[in-house]
């Protein structure tokens, strides 16, 4: 007997008792579904970050953290100046494999006003590199320049969104020139930077159906300001409002600590590194030019986004192992729902076991036909799983909408039905054991 | 060398504690081509003794030779391929797939011995038409009469061509009349050159075969063959057994 012929078999029977055989399948499409479902989930939420990831600048881009100096050093810690924009001139002189350096200053909840709107947001004091480090992109205008800061100039870049905010009633105005008060000293905009999204609500924006476009209108169109109900991670980066770091200090800074302009403290320092294969290189230039810098005070260290990066993927990896242990806790249960009709099937069917042993079947035709037709159970069980599958990814998006669109890949829509069909035909083998080993002719007398 | 040797063979059934010697030494030889009929009262170890002989089960002790295959100590596998191949089975309750039609029950000895569908479906019409029953080829067994249903398991009996078909009560489960003509489809198959073997309740059919063997209690009586015809009374319809 060959394989065929069990399917056939296998298909018959399935055919002949349809509803049984589905409720049957019910924990295997159920396992499935949910399987793949969280795939898919998991997948949309790796792939939104890698891309929030990579337009915050990539794994090349380099954080200069603070942190507590080590024990030894704990008593002499007072020596470093800390993070200051000597550092920066030193490492744009010192550190060649360092591509760009961005200093940053940042206060938060700052009154952004324009005639009677006022908006509360984080202004960061800026040099040119924040544009390429952070990758932002200009709509409109230019970024801040050196001759701003050099004349520390009180001018301003602001995120797409804040345009939205402060011109409400004028969508798609781009105020260029326009003056708007940051703690009450105005600064005049000469850029605007080109609103950011993933990907995807960008792909759906293309296709003309947006929501965050949509969104973006209603805000634009006067409606009350829509307060985003989801997560936007975007949403920092399109209210950034930034100004040279110069004008941040003179301007907000209280001069009290103005003593020597080189030892200006700063809240960020980001580096992009110029070769990533040179990643280690880099950053061991960087320690030794910092390590002049502070004194040979360690208080610094290094966030990167490699440690990031890998921080999201272990998370992935734990959702999705969380994720199918449960899928496959129904899978389980699918596999045993399996094997009880299975043995119930036999049961009804011992006399044609019996039959078919007495005109010459072997034990192993036997076996093979109860596993194939427990295999075909666990394979229309894992079709149904697929096409529930993509149901239920649907529903989930309509119930709890994400910037994360699930995304089912090639690889997990193998798993979730190699699995579905590896339960099948493991839930087979014992029905098979026990209906080839029937005695035939206590099997012909059966019943 | 004859087809079929059997030399004491024994079967023990343990029931609890209690042995029953179903068979209780069975020395016997079949020749090829022979007609032979097995009678004798109910329990007597007929139905035992035919599936012992065609390889449904295996003796507690003695030797079982089937065309030079040593039954006694076959594989489950060979045993298989004997019952597949070289040997045909009659059950008196038919034992048809009731799922299936005509064709497909007399196929079925064909799929497992690998015979290819096109060849396959050749050959079970020649067994069917053989049995007269072209005109039933996609009724299922429960749209057959008790003597159409036979004359189906007889056609699946020797589709495969075996060397020996075995017969255990074929008519059992039949009128006297559609036995008669079943009974007469064996004949057709016995002069057509084929060994057959056959257990009988029925006395008259027995006496028209040319060789008779009579079991009691487990054993051949001897020299039957003069004494069957008038032999105490032999139960005349018994329906424990098959
Ligand atoms: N599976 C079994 N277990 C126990 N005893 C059995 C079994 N099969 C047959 N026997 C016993 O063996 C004896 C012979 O039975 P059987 O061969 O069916 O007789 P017959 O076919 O001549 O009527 C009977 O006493 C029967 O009860
Ligand atoms: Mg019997």
């Amino acid at each position: 007997m060959n394989f065929w012929f069990g399917l056939l078999i296998g298909l018959k029977e399935i055919g002949a008792h349809k509803f049984r055989s589905f409720l049957t399948m019910l924990g295997i499409i159920l396992g499935v579904a949910s399987l793949l479902a969280m795939f898919a989930l998991t997948e949309g939420i790796a792939q939104g970050m890698r891309e929030r990831l990579a337009a915050s600048g990539g794994v090349e881009r380099v954080e200069v953290t603070y942190k507590d100096p080590s024990e030894e050093m704990q008593d002499l810690a007072f020596l470093s100046p800390g993070r200051t924009l000597a550092d920066v001139n030193a490492l744009r002189k010192g550190a060649p494999l360092v591509d760009l350096v961005s200093p940053q200053m940042d206060m938060v909840n700052v009154a952004i006003s324009r005639s009677n709107k006022t908006l509360r947001l984080n202004v960061s004091g800026v040099c040119p590199e924040f544009l390429d480090i952070g990758k932002f992109e200009l709509e409109a205008g230019r970024m801040i320049c050196q001759a701003d800061l050099d004349n520390v100039s009180r001018v301003v870049v602001i995120g797409a969104g804040v345009a939205d905010e402060l011109w409400p009633d004028n969508p798609e105005y781009i105020p260029l020139g326009e003056v708007i008060r940051i703690n009450g000293i105005p600064y005049r905009i000469v850029g605007m930077f080109g609103f950011a999204e993933s990907d995807y609500s960008k792909r759906k924006r293309e296709a003309g159906i947006s929501a965050a476009q949509e969104e973006r209108r209603m805000r634009r169109g006067g409606k009350k300001k829509v307060k985003a109900t989801k997560y936007d991670p975007y949403w920092q980066k399109n209210h950034a409002v930034v100004i040279p770091i110069s004008a941040l200090f003179f301007d907000f800074r209280t001069a009290a600590n103005a003593d020597a302009s080189a030892n200006r403290k700063i809240d960020r320092l980001s580096l992009r590194i110029s070769d990533l294969s040179l990643f280690e290189e880099t950053l061991y230039q960087v320690r030794s030019v910092l390590t002049r810098t502070h004194r040979g005070i360690d208080d610094f260290g290094f966030e990167t986004r490699e440690e990031w990066f890998d921080s999201i993927e272990s998370s992935v990896r734990a959702t999705r192992l969380s994720g199918s242990f449960i899928a496959g806790i129904s899978l389980l249960v699918g596999g045993i729902g399996i094997t009880n009709i299975m043995l119930a099937s036999i049961t009804e069917r011992i006399r044609e076991i019996g039959v078919r042993r007495a005109i010459g079947a072997r034990q192993r035709d036997i076996f093979t036909q109860i596993v194939v037709e427990s295999g075909v159970i666990g394979f229309i069980g894992g079709l149904l799983g697929l096409a529930a599958a993509t149901g239920m990814i649907q529903l989930l998006i309509l119930i709890s909408p994400t910037e994360n669109a699930p995304i089912i890949t090639f690889p997990a829509v193998m798993i979730s039905f190699g699995f579905a069909v590896g339960i099948g035909v493991l839930s087979g083998l014992y029905p098979a054991w026990k209906a080839s080993t029937l005695d035939p002719i206590e099997a012909l007398r059966y019943g | 060398m004859p087809l079929v040797e059997l030399y004491d063979i024994r079967k023990t059934y343990r029931v609890g504690d209690q042995e029953i010697a179903a068979l209780d030494g069975v020395t016997l030889s079949i020749e090829a081509g022979e007609f032979l009929a097995i009678i004798g009262p109910s329990g007597s170890g007929k139905s035992t003794l035919m599936h012992l002989l065609g390889c449904l089960d295996t003796p507690t002790s003695g030797r079982l030779v089937i065309d030079g295959v040593d039954i006694s100590r076959a594989s489950n596998d060979a045993l298989s391929a004997m019952r597949n191949s070289k040997i045909g089975f009659v059950f008196q309750s038919f034992n048809l797939l009731p799922k299936f039609d005509v064709l497909r029950n007399v196929e079925l000895p064909m799929v497992y011995a690998g015979v290819a569908a096109k060849v396959r479906r050749e050959r079970a019409m020649e067994a069917i038409e053989r049995v007269g029953l072209m005109n039933r080829l996609h009724n299922t067994p429960l749209q057959l009469s008790g003597g159409q249903c036979q004359r189906v398991a007889i056609a699946r009996a020797i589709v495969n061509n075996p060397k020996i078909v075995f017969a255990d009560e074929p008519t059992g489960n039949l009128d006297s009349h559609t036995g008669e003509a079943i009974l007469t489809l064996f004949r057709e198959l016995a002069a057509s050159g084929r060994t057959i073997v056959i257990v009988t309740h029925d006395n008259t059919i027995a006496a028209r075969l040319p060789r008779r063997i009579e079991m009691r209690d487990g054993r051949i009586r001897l020299g039957v063959e003069a004494q069957v015809s008038n032999t105490a009374p032999l139960a005349p319809i018994a329906k424990e057994g098959a």
